[in-house]
């Protein structure tokens, strides 16, 4: 088991006091795929801020490879997000002013935990693996989406973490992007052994995803 | 994990981002120039002239004079002797015991006429005893032409300022006759020729024997003013102290006798400052302008480095970065562009005014004033640069990323 979050509630204050989440427990396994679906605003992006301690506001315990997460603090959080966590997020948010190399590169420039070279190299690999090596000193902005979708996944995977966390990543992608982006996902589960939890509308991911949780209005059904 | 945020990555994103709007980046970095270049200038050119003047002036001229007070000969009508200085024992004594007077010396001033083989011209001939007056006015540093108060050993030999010698038409080993209140004409030779800079002194001061000067008046014992030179200018109490025990002198300060250049140096002064720091302040907020829109343009990107792993610390390091290269980049191209503008000025030749005999403008190069312009460019881009910085690293990804 990778995650386990427990009784998690969560309450909005502004403009008004508003549950998001009612009592939410969940375990995550290692190269496990988990959609989690559901109608906007039933609170699925929310849990999923919570589940890559994005957000610690919230009542009920996390834990994640390890650690309690409530126990860390911000430095901590940060450092611990760098190197156990990949985040995907809808709009790919590349660097513009990097080129796609650099931008795959950025997470592991922050770990430091190999040479420059080395980073270099795995970034070498990572593109190589997405198709898209002949692309490495292009300007981030001169892809298209699908491919600047595969460059962030890439760039969640350089420091290697157990746990990718992916916010609607085909939601802006066209149908073949789409099968493309998810293949990969899901290759890294199968084969790399890593944990991918992502929200998403689509159906035809949450029915060929391990596992698909829906989300009804904060609550987990089950 | 790196434990400072002062490492290479930083130093890369922040240089990607300057490189990134290179025409804002550069446009910046002129603004920090012209305020440093400014200020360089400015200063060095307002100093310089304050320099000069002080330097003229002060050594010119007595921090303090004691003479006469005027109204003691307004009874009689055709006064042939010069009124002579009371209590000058006294004051002697006083000054000696005072702390504050660094050297003083006595003289004795009498109006004259000049009269050369062209010109004849009424004036004042000030009669000094050499000893005295060597550590009063460093006249080596002045002279023109001939020799300085050492000729005043040969008793009919006179100094002239380089104006008077001009007007009266003599140089150096000329004659010229010289006739006194009490109608004795002496023949005199021009031993020396000096420049104060000033056309005020250039224009009237003359330096002859005090103790010829005594005889020809037949006046032996007779000195009508002492001039003081303090350790420090500013404490002027001794004033007081002469005039509250002496009712029967006029005691004049520096301030007194030099107003207009002491009022013109403080002008000088504020307007260097004011303009420079005006300056400095409109290229302070070019920088703060471009970097809280570089901020607001870049919340999401802000938020992804944050997500990544980047901390609050990193992203003001980042972002401060940024304005402190632009800062020392400026200053140094400041200092440069500062220091040619002051050479080409400093070389300008200056048409002679009627109020200064230079030959080009008076500049001053104190490496002090360069040092201050650097750190007073680098200081304001800091100070710009940090509250956008700060601004950035309060970024909450959250917000950001579920905004889109």
């Amino acid at each position: 088991m990778i995650l386990e979050a427990t009784h998690i509630n969560k309450y909005f204050k502004d403009p008004e006091r508003h549950q998001v989440l009612h009592d939410v427990s969940l375990q995550l396994h290692d190269g496990e795929l988990i959609s989690v679906y559901g109608e906007s605003g039933s609170g699925k992006s929310t849990l999923l801020y919570i589940l890559s301690t994005l957000d610690t506001d919230f009542d009920g315990s996390l834990q994640t490879q390890g650690r309690d997460i409530k126990s860390l603090s911000s430095i901590e959080l940060t450092n611990f997000r760098n190197e156990h966590i990949g985040f995907v997020y809808q709009f790919h948010y590349l660097l513009p002013e990097f080129n796609v190399l650099q931008n795959i590169m950025l997470p592991a420039m922050k770990l430091r935990d190999r040479t420059k070279e080395e980073i270099k190299a795995d970034a070498m690999t990572l593109l190589e693996e997405i198709g898209m090596k002949d692309l490495a000193f292009r300007p981030s902005y001169k892809l298209s989406g699908g491919q600047q979708q595969r460059v962030a996944i890439a760039r969640a995977l350089i420091n290697n973490p157990n746990l990718i966390v992916a916010d609607e990543p085909t939601g802006n992608l066209d149908q073949k992007n789409t099968e493309m982006v998810f293949e990969l996902l899901k290759d890294i589960t199968e084969n790399k052994g890593k944990t991918v939890v992502m929200a998403t509308h689509n159906p035809k991911i949450y029915k060929n995803s391990h596992r698909a949780i829906e989300m009804i209005d904060g609550f987990v059904r089950l | 994990m790196s434990n400072t945020v002062f490492n290479r990555t930083n130093i890369f994103i922040a240089l990607q981002y300057l490189l990134s709007r290179k025409k804002q980046s550069i446009l910046a970095t002129l603004g920090v120039m012209l305020g440093v270049t400014t200020f360089i200038v400015m200063i060095n050119f307002m100093t310089g002239v304050n320099d000069f003047l002080d330097d003229a002036v002060f050594n010119g001229s007595p921090d303090i004079t004691v003479g006469a007070k005027k109204d003691a000969q307004k009874h009689k009508k055709f006064e042939t002797r010069i009124s002579s200085l009371p209590d000058v024992t006294e004051i002697d004594q006083l000054l000696t015991e005072d702390e504050n007077v660094q050297s003083f010396a006595h003289q004795v001033q009498s109006p004259a006429i000049l009269i050369s083989n062209t010109m004849q011209l009424p004036g004042g001939i000030n009669g000094v005893f050499p000893e005295e007056e060597k550590h009063m006015v460093e006249l080596e540093r002045r002279l023109l032409d001939g020799k300085g108060f050492e000729s005043l050993k040969d008793e009919n030999s006179i100094l002239l300022g380089v104006s008077l010698a001009k007007k009266l038409q003599v140089s150096v080993g000329d004659e010229l006759k010289m006739i006194l209140p009490n109608g004795k004409r002496t023949q005199l030779k021009v031993g020396g020729v000096f420049s104060f800079g000033i056309t005020t002194i250039d224009n009237v001061r003359t330096y002859f024997s005090a103790n010829t000067l005594q005889k020809l008046l037949g006046q032996e014992q007779t000195t009508t003013h002492i001039h003081i030179k303090l350790k420090d200018r500013n404490n002027i109490a001794l004033k007081s102290k002469i005039t509250s025990r002496h009712d029967d002198v006029v005691v004049e300060d520096w301030q007194d006798s030099n107003k207009t250049i002491v009022i013109g140096n403080k002008v000088r002064d504020i307007l260097t400052w004011s303009v420079s720091f005006a300056l400095l302040l409109v290229a302070g907020f070019g920088i703060y302008n471009i970097l809280n829109i570089t901020v607001i343009q870049k919340r999401k990107d802000i938020a992804v480095l944050k997500t990544m792993g980047y901390a609050s610390g990193d992203i003001v390091f980042i972002f401060l970065v940024q304005s402190i290269i632009i800062g020392v980049l400026g200053a140094i191209l400041g200092i440069a562009l500062g220091y040619a503008i002051s050479y080409g000025i400093s070389v300008t030749p200056l048409d002679t005014s009627d109020f200064i005999i230079v030959d080009t403008y008076p500049i001053n190069f104190t490496p002090v004033y360069y040092l201050m312009g650097f750190v007073f460019g680098v200081l304001t881009t800091i100070l710009a640069g940090y509250f956008p910085s700060k601004k950035a690293s309060k970024v909450d990804p959250v917000t950001i990323i579920r905004g889109a």
